[in-house]
Formats: C-alpha cells, structure tokens, sequence
C-alpha cells in the first residue's frame, strides 16, 4: 500500500536510525518544522503545504 | 558452557573501561569486565544456556538472549544470585502491554521501576529501609543499573539514539527497589496482582521520577492519602492529564498509622482512586489553557481503575514522607509482574 511518513527535523535522526535498524536503510519521508504541538493552525497549514509535494511523491512514486 | 559473543583482550581493568567507554558501551561509570568465568556464573546460577531466548522486542524484532543480559549484568556489577532478578525483570519488559519500544524511545524520559517481592529479596540482600528508592544496597542498585545496560548494548537504547529524551531522569541510572514485606502488614505487591503467595516476583513500570512529599501532621489514612492524591493532581496538571499506572511509596511512619486504623491496600486504593481526579480547566491556571477549549468541565481521572495504583511498603523508620511515581505516558505502558521462574507462557498480570 502506499504510505508517506512524515517526521520533523527534530526527528530525522530517529527515523534514520529506526530504518536502518528495521532493514530499509533508504525509506523515504518527508521531513517538516518542529514542533507541531505548539504550532497553530496558520503554521501547521504552511508545513503541510510545504510536504504536499514530498508526500505526493513518496505516494505516487517518483514519476507520479 | 559456549558463549557466542565476541571476545576482545584489554592490558588491564583501566584498558578495559577505556575500552568500553570508547565504544558507548557504558552509562558513563566505570563497568565489571564480562569475563567468560563470571558470565557463565550468572547463567549457571539461573539455569539458563547462553542461548536462551528471554523475549524478542515487536517494534524492531530485536531478540534478547539471556548470555546478552548475563554480559550486561556483569558489566553492571550484579552477582550472578541477582541474575535471576534481571532475566525476570527483561522478561516483563518485553511482554506487549509494556510496550517497551515507546517507553525507552520517548522524548518524555521515562525508567523502568522495578519492585522485587518475595524471599529472593532476603536471600540477595535487598535493603526495603533507608533510602529505599536509591543505592540503598549493592542488589537493588546492579540490578536496576543491569536493566539500563542492557537497553544500552542490546536495544541501542543511547541518549540521541533509540532515547530521544529530553531530560530523563536520576532513575535512568537504576531505579530498583524491595518492598518492605517484613516490616508491613500489607499485602505484598505482588500478591496483590495475582502472583502466587509466597512467590518471589519482579514488577516493571514505566516510570517517571518520584515525586517527594511530607504529612507527619496528621494520624488520619483519609487525610495522609488527601496528600498523595494532592500530588498525583500536581502531575496530572502539570505533566500529564491521562490515566496509568502510578505508584505510591509508603514507608514506616506513614504505614503505621493505616495498619492501626485497619486500612488495607485495596482501601488505599479506592480512596485515591476517588480522590485523584482534576477538572480540564485547571490546566488553564499552569499555563496550558491553549488545550482546555470547551472541555473545562471534563472530569479526568489518574487511575482507570482502582487496581492501577501500586502501593508498595518501602522507606526508612522515621519521618513522615512518601513518594508518588506516575506512569511514563498514561495508559500506553502497562506495569508487569513476573514471577522468578516462571516460563514466558506464564500468566501474568
């Protein structure tokens, strides 16, 4: 099935790590600002908009 | 005895810490050097071969075998008599409902808690008394200490690696300790979440710092438990508003004045279970009112469940404390009780 992960900055390094550790060195992600939890909606909308791109292509595959 | 792990020489005990830290194998103090003799020790002592399998963590498939946890035992100091005590501690936190994935990879910092119950706790020196929740004897403190080791070396459990967390706390180091089964007319933890009677048994929580409090002013079980609800609402307010697991240290001087008024465990627990309970609103008055919106009126409470509170007899003789340990992150970790001994197809609870 199609997935996009998504992660902040902040957690690039983590996801990093878990890839490797679960065996898929290179899976793709989008990477947005942190923190969400204190952001609000006007910030949240701009770094969804800033992903859309990233994540229609982790869905659709590189050549969409 | 043929141990798989890779063998590496060192000139000498400094050579050897040298060694170990350079590779991020230690949690900054100086480690014993898992020699073969002393490995084989542990695993003798517990009846186990060197390819046991203790558990496998679901998140990451990672198998944990028992020569892997002897090595980490030793490293922390453990005598292989404490053996017995670490392999039941990794075996309960490995079971699912512990979820030890999240609780060691949180930003929120959490430790594993370990209550030991039973003989064992006589039989390995473990000191229930005077600074129970710290170094208070050479078991409680390797044991505790084994554990953070083990999640070090086998799970990469490192700060900035699996452990993203932000502050982490004093109890990362070891955060073990005996209930005071001698000096209480309670129930001992363990029986009390189903273990046989007199069954020696680990218990696992994820756990945050203890949270110290004071009440030498009263005689009466309502009002000495108004103060530990008091600071179980304190955490609720400021740290988290989800229900778990919490535990509440009870030592001498408070005990004594349940047991002349007759109040059991299970009366402990419905009391607080009642009484350990905010409103949404109040998180408006510590800064948080971005997230109370329309919801000021909700009622949360710290325990889904009268049950979820462990009450565990521990401390020294004089002076009127507590402690209430809250759980990691609500109710996403579960506390696990194993019994010494038991396979992993065993009940727990």
């Amino acid at each position: 099935m199609p997935s996009a992960g998504i992660m902040t900055e902040t957690f690039v390094s983590a996801a990093e790590l878990m890839a490797r550790v679960l065996g898929a060195e290179d899976y793709p992600f989008a990477v947005i600002e942190h923190p969400i939890s204190s952001a609000n909606r006007a910030m949240l909308a701009a770094r969804a908009e800033r992903a859309a791109a990233d994540c229609a292509r982790l869905l659709l595959g590189a050549d969409g | 005895m043929q141990l798989a792990s890779t063998r590496h020489d060192v000139a000498d005990m400094m050579a050897a810490q040298e060694f170990y830290h350079s590779r991020g194998w230690t949690d900054g103090l100086p480690v014993v050097p898992p020699t073969e003799d002393a490995v084989e020790a542990c695993l003798e002592w517990a009846g186990l071969v060197p390819d046991h399998l203790v558990g496998v963590e679901p998140v990451r498939a990672r198998a944990v075998t028992a020569e892997k946890l002897a090595i980490n035992a030793v490293m922390a100091g453990c005598l292989p008599m404490h053996f017995p005590v670490v392999v039941t501690a990794f075996t309960a936190m490995l079971q699912e409902p512990f979820l030890l994935h999240g609780a060691t990879a949180s930003t929120g910092g959490c430790a594993v808690l370990v209550v030991v119950n039973g003989p064992i706790t006589q039989d390995i020196g473990m000191d229930a008394t005077f600074n129970a929740l710290a170094s208070s004897d050479r078991a409680s403190t390797a044991i505790g200490r084994s554990l953070r080791l083990s999640l070090i070396n086998i799970m990469d459990v490192r700060p900035g690696a699996i452990d993203r967390s932000v502050l982490g706390h004093p109890g990362k180091i070891s955060y073990c300790l005996a209930e005071d089964e001698a000096g209480s007319e309670w129930l001992p933890l363990a029986e009390e979440r189903g273990m046989p009677v007199g069954a020696s048994c680990v218990t696992v929580m994820a756990a945050g710092a203890p949270r110290q409090l004071m009440n030498e002013w009263t005689t009466v079980p309502e009002e000495i438990l108004d103060t530990f609800a008091s600071e179980i609402r304190a955490n609720m307010r400021h740290y988290s508003i989800w229900p778990g697991n919490y535990a509440i240290i009870v030592p001498p001087q408070l005990r004594a004045h349940f047991h002349a008024a007759g109040w059991s465990k299970a009366d402990v627990r419905a009391y607080v279970f009642e009484k350990a309970r905010i409103l949404r609103s109040e998180w408006a008055d510590c800064g948080k009112g971005a997230v109370v919106r329309d919801r000021g009126g909700s009622e949360y409470a710290a325990l889904s469940a009268p049950e979820d509170l462990l009450v565990i007899a521990a401390g020294g003789p004089a002076g009127g404390f507590g402690a209430v340990i809250p759980p990691w992150l609500g109710p996403k970790s579960r506390a696990v009780t194993v019994a010494i001994g038991a396979c992993v197809d065993c009940e727990i609870s």
